[in-house]
């Protein structure tokens, strides 16, 4: 019998996010923070000028950010489709948001490019405070450290109330709202995503256009369409592969 | 090339393995301090409320008139500050009680802000 991808990958990010949350406990070394890739990111400015780590963040931070990076590169947004324990979360609500609003509304194509620029500003700005003060003053609206921290120091009172219900209700509304539209470490990792080498591909000789792929695609990528799967956005979730009923049409392959 | 659906999560296995072990190329502190030029002893501590920059840097206000203390790197996300110090002037012993000392804050209450877990 052939174990849906969907099932590995739950299990994989399921397992991350228990080790999250023993951390966010406080039963681990180290706070749940220093394992935030895009902490990375934001230490860079801090390292190069004055030689130190900005606020809480550390080397796992950056060592993380650079092994996740290299990951990428290699078999693109996989960690965002396979590990993202926000990702996940989001995921989760999507689906049951799917259950329950059986016609939610489709983003035509133009309106999801103009959208997604979103998450580039949301990188700017949140670069430019952490390497304006060198601290992270904007963690507040960050639902990874909301959720995890528990509304913990440095949340921003109602406002990170408010920003954790409209993620929620947003992923419920249109899935992987956040990692689609908002998530800045989605936008350091479109570069690298383009050159990824390991990516889904379609045999259009034996496709039957059946528009399977297209439906199961949390990202509304037109995967019927393309012949090898570049998009900057596709996180190797295989929801695609799963879907298809023909076998070996839509394969995972190492191309340039 | 072909490949089967499970290189994911041992692609994914391997990089998170290898970013944690990668963490010890970067040495960087979170602050560093140098009071004098002079060499010392270095001890290693494992300090319980040291957890950021803001409060490492506090912590090392509280070495700042103590003699003998030559340098102090702090490391927020380990919990850790490595302290030099010239062993003639000032022993571990004392270094823990600085740190362990009850700080007084604005609204006149007197609270231990650090805890040293140990020594090395």
């Amino acid at each position: 019998m052939k174990i849906r991808s969907r099932y590995i990958r739950y299990g994989l990010m399921t397992i991350i996010l228990a080790q999250v949350i023993y951390l966010a406990l406080g039963l681990g070394a180290r706070s749940f923070e220093a394992y935030c890739p895009f902490g990375g990111m934001e230490s860079l400015w801090g390292l190069f000028t004055a030689g130190e780590f900005s606020c809480a963040l550390g080397p796992l931070n950056l060592s993380l950010l650079i092994s996740l990076i290299v990951l990428v590169a290699l078999s693109k947004k996989s960690f965002c489709g396979w590990a993202c324990p926000i990702g996940f979360l989001g995921e989760l609500l999507g689906r049951l948001g799917g259950k329950i609003w059986k016609k939610r509304p489709r983003i035509s194509a133009k309106m999801n490019f103009r959208l997604k620029l979103i998450r580039y500003a949301v990188l700017v700005v949140a670069l430019y405070f952490t390497y304006k003060t060198g601290e992270l003053i904007l963690r507040g609206y960050d639902p990874f450290y909301i959720i995890f921290s528990g509304f913990g120091h440095g949340s921003a009172g109602v406002i990170s109330v408010i920003v954790t219900v409209a993620i929620a209700i947003g992923a419920f509304i249109i899935p992987m709202m956040f990692c689609r539209y908002l998530c800045p470490l989605g936008a350091v990792f479109d570069p690298f995503s383009r050159i990824g080498l390991i990516k889904v591909t379609r045999d259009e000789s034996s496709c039957t256009s059946c528009g399977n792929c297209d439906d199961a695609c949390p990202h509304d990528i037109p995967v019927m369409t393309l012949e090898k799967i570049r998009h900057r956005d596709c996180t190797n979730c295989l929801e695609c592969v799963d879907a298809c009923p023909e076998r070996d049409t839509l394969q995972v392959r190492v191309e340039l | 090339m072909k490949l089967p659906r499970y290189i994911f999560p041992i692609l994914i296995i391997a990089a998170l393995f290898g970013g944690y072990f990668l963490r010890t190329a970067f040495t960087q502190p979170s602050t560093n301090i140098n009071y004098s030029n002079e060499t010392g002893a270095t001890a290693t501590f494992i300090v319980d409320g040291l957890k950021c920059k803001g409060t490492a840097a506090f912590f090392t206000t509280m070495y700042d008139s103590v003699p003998g203390i030559v340098g102090i790197q702090t490391f927020a996300t380990e919990h850790k500050a490595v302290i030099t110090y010239d062993p003639d002037k000032i022993t571990k012993d004392s270094i823990k009680a600085i740190m362990e000392t009850p700080v007084l804050f604005q609204d006149g209450t007197r609270e231990q802000v650090f805890k040293c877990v140990s020594i090395k």
